[in-house]
């Protein structure tokens, strides 16, 4: 039972991971990132050519840095010029750039699945009350746990924060009040774009590398976001680790529902709460 | 939207082409052959092996001056291993003039076509869909299977099973027809030799962590694990597994689990797990040295277990083109039904009762040769051994 919990916080963990890029992306420039299974994936490929020289650590730190990259431009030259575009228009071009990333990684790397190694220091299995567990799984637990910490303490704590939530709740406003909301986005895409990064990294010992494997888990973060309040940190955090719940116990105890129950969740919230769970914002 | 667009040309070319079929046939008209298959789904790496066959065998009979003097065509549609997008995509491919299908990966692809092929006037020769229903319960007369159904798979474990000291089992497989029918013929193995199933797992299409269901299979108490799953899914649930120390503790066996395909990709994680292996590039016939030699030297690697079955299929369509003397699929389908022909397996008839292909099959385990994991055939039972009961009624 208790391995059953943790293993939902591990799932959880990592959605949360990809879902608080969602949300930070869809804060600021209120895009609906279509394309940000896409850059998970293109981030676990990245590491995983620093990682197969034997670099693991240099992986994560590499993809991150890429992605951030990736994130930077993305905004400067995407995001910002559709600004004044409607909601739909960023939707197809960010769906668009889904279907080029993959494009580009299936020419680089082909389609067979890859698998991506543990790192040697987090290999292995350790005991949980006298059950086997995996050593990555409860490391794939700590970065979450990290990620939401440092991000929380960031948003209240500095100054770049403290626009950060501004602007996510006004854009117009908040740049009336004399803040770049274009150099800010910059930072923010980028630390999503980055996360995303991170994430397909976190997930590559997990799940196999293929062009396509955002698609996968891009439906679940979704869910994620829209469960928890589109653009509330807090909200995606509590809801990615309830539909890591929801995909354990669902496998267990209820198998015939268990693809249905994340989805039959997202309908029951959005009936009770249409804003999401943290949904305060209008 | 795009789907309604789609339909619309469907089914204009479909018009079209019955135009077309009204006119007479020539001697130099196209062998026209429709792929549909995953290229971006689950089994989409299946669909890469389906696609290198298809184009080695098309390639091989063209350089040859094509099959009985008919040049060979071939076009390809992704179906994403979905039903309902593989019956639009076999459509659009019949449409086209492709009468002849081949290539679709999941068994459910193959049910959902199989009752349109008397209207559609096209054939389909089933690779690698196992579900038995297919040449079973809901057999058609222009579909013909040359791969092995499950109902063979089963027998071919069962003496496996028999010898084998573990008396409890787990099934994990995948939550789709082939899945389904595989797990309950492998419970009703289990029954008949006195053993017992723990754990009887299906997992829906698309999941990442098989985690929940590891555990489950630890917690059963299971002393050995069948797993049927395939593609993604097989990575994934092998990888995990590995993780969580399953595949040490438990014996680990399966179909299409660990295929040349996945093992090249898990390495180490796929050692000693035992499966069912429907084609090896080691068989030793001579069709089978002649296929893998031309094969290693166009690719540089020898043909994989779905590439190897894929070509089969080839096989069998040229060989009935060639004894029809047309491209017909009436023709065609009518020179498959009952035919004998020769495979890499050896010369095999297709049996005229439910149109499956009477090959034999093969168990083995994953092990190093030559310092290269690799799926190795251990027993090899007949074709007569394996060949499932008729229980197709077909409306001739």
């Amino acid at each position: 039972m208790f391995i059953q919990i943790l293993n939902g916080i591990v799932y959880g963990g990592l959605l949360y991971l990809l879902a608080v890029g969602l949300v930070l992306i869809f804060g600021l420039r209120e895009v609906v990132n279509f394309a940000h299974g896409a850059l998970f994936m293109l981030g676990a490929y990245i590491g995983f050519a620093v990682s197969a020289a034997g670099y693991w650590w240099g992986g994560l730190v590499v993809s991150m840095v890429a992605m951030a990259i990736v994130g930077c431009a993305l905004d400067a030259t995407v995001f910002r010029t559709l600004r004044k575009q409607d909601h739909i228009v960023t939707v197809l071009v960010t769906f668009g750039l889904m279907l080029i990333l993959e494009t580009v990684v299936t020419a680089i790397w082909g389609k067979a699945y890859l698998r991506y190694p543990v790192p040697p220091l987090l290999a292995g299995t350790v005991d949980i009350f006298g059950e086997p567990f995996p050593v990555y799984r409860l490391f794939v637990i700590a970065v979450a746990v990290a990620i939401a910490l440092s991000l929380t303490a960031w948003l209240r704590f500095t100054r770049i924060g403290l626009y950060v939530r501004a602007a996510s709740t006004d854009p117009r406003i908040t740049s009336i009040q004399g803040i770049n909301v274009d150099s800010l986005s910059l930072i923010v895409v980028g630390l999503g774009t980055a996360l995303a990064g991170l994430s397909g990294v976190v997930a590559g010992p997990l799940l196999s590398l293929s062009p396509t494997m955002g698609n996968y888990i891009l439906i679940d973060s979704f869910i994620v976001v829209v469960i928890g309040g589109l653009g509330s940190f807090a909200g995606a955090f509590i809801a990615a680790l309830l539909i890591g719940q929801i995909h354990n116990f669902g496998a267990v105890y209820l198998p015939w529902a268990a693809t249905i129950l994340p989805f039959l969740l997202m309908v029951g919230i959005l009936i009770w709460r249409p804003t999401g769970f943290a949904g305060s914002r209008t | 939207m795009s789907n309604s667009v789609g339909y619309l040309k469907a089914t204009a070319g479909a018009i079209v082409m019955a135009g077309f079929m009204a006119g007479t046939a020539h001697a130099a008209d196209p062998l026209k052959i429709g792929v549909p298959t995953d290229l971006s789904g689950t089994y989409a790496t299946l669909g890469e092996e389906v696609m290198r066959a298809v184009r080695f065998a098309v390639e091989e009979a063209n350089a040859q001056g094509g099959v009985a003097g008919h040049k060979v065509e071939f076009k390809s549609y992704d179906t994403e291993a979905k039903p309902d997008l593989a019956r639009r995509q076999s459509e659009k491919l019949v449409s086209e003039g492709y009468t002849i299908l081949t290539g679709l990966i999941a068994s459910g692809e193959g049910l959902a076509i199989a009752p349109q092929m008397e209207r559609w006037g096209s054939i389909y020769v089933s690779t690698i869909n196992k579900a038995d229903e297919l040449t079973g319960t809901q057999c058609v007369p222009r579909v013909f299977r040359v791969n092995t159904q499950s109902a063979m798979d089963a027998a071919t474990v069962k003496p496996w099973l028999a010898q084998r000291s573990e008396k409890k089992w787990a099934v994990v497989a995948a939550d789709i027809a082939w899945g389904r029918g595989s797990g309950k013929l492998f419970n009703e193995a289990v029954k008949a030799l006195g053993k017992e199933t723990v754990a009887d797992l299906y997992t829906p299409a698309n999941i990442n962590d098989f985690a929940p269901y590891i555990e489950q299979v630890k917690k059963s108490g299971a002393e050995g694990v069948w797993v049927v799953l395939a593609g993604r899914d097989a990575v994934n649930f092998a990888q995990q597994a590995k993780q969580f120390g399953l595949t040490e503790k438990v014996t680990v066996a399966g179909v299409s689990f660990t295929t040349d395909g996945t093992v090249k990709t898990l390495g180490d994680a796929a050692k000693g797990i035992f499966g069912i292996i429907n084609y090896s590039s080691t068989l030793d016939t001579p069709q089978n040295k002649a296929f893998t030699k031309d094969w290693v030297a166009k690719y540089k690697t020898p043909p994989t277990n779905f590439e190897g079955e894929t070509y089969v299929g080839m096989q069998v369509i040229f060989q009935a083109v060639k004894a029809a003397k047309s491209v017909k699929a009436d023709d065609v389908a009518k020179a498959l039904s009952g035919g004998e022909f020769d495979t890499v397996f050896g010369k095999l008839k297709i049996r005229a009762e439910d149109h499956q292909l009477l090959k034999p099959n093969y168990f083995g385990v994953v092990e190093p040769v030559d310092g290269v994991l690799r799926p190795v055939v251990k027993t090899t039972v007949s074709a007569a051994d394996v060949a499932p009961a008729v229980t197709c009624k077909m409306a001739k």
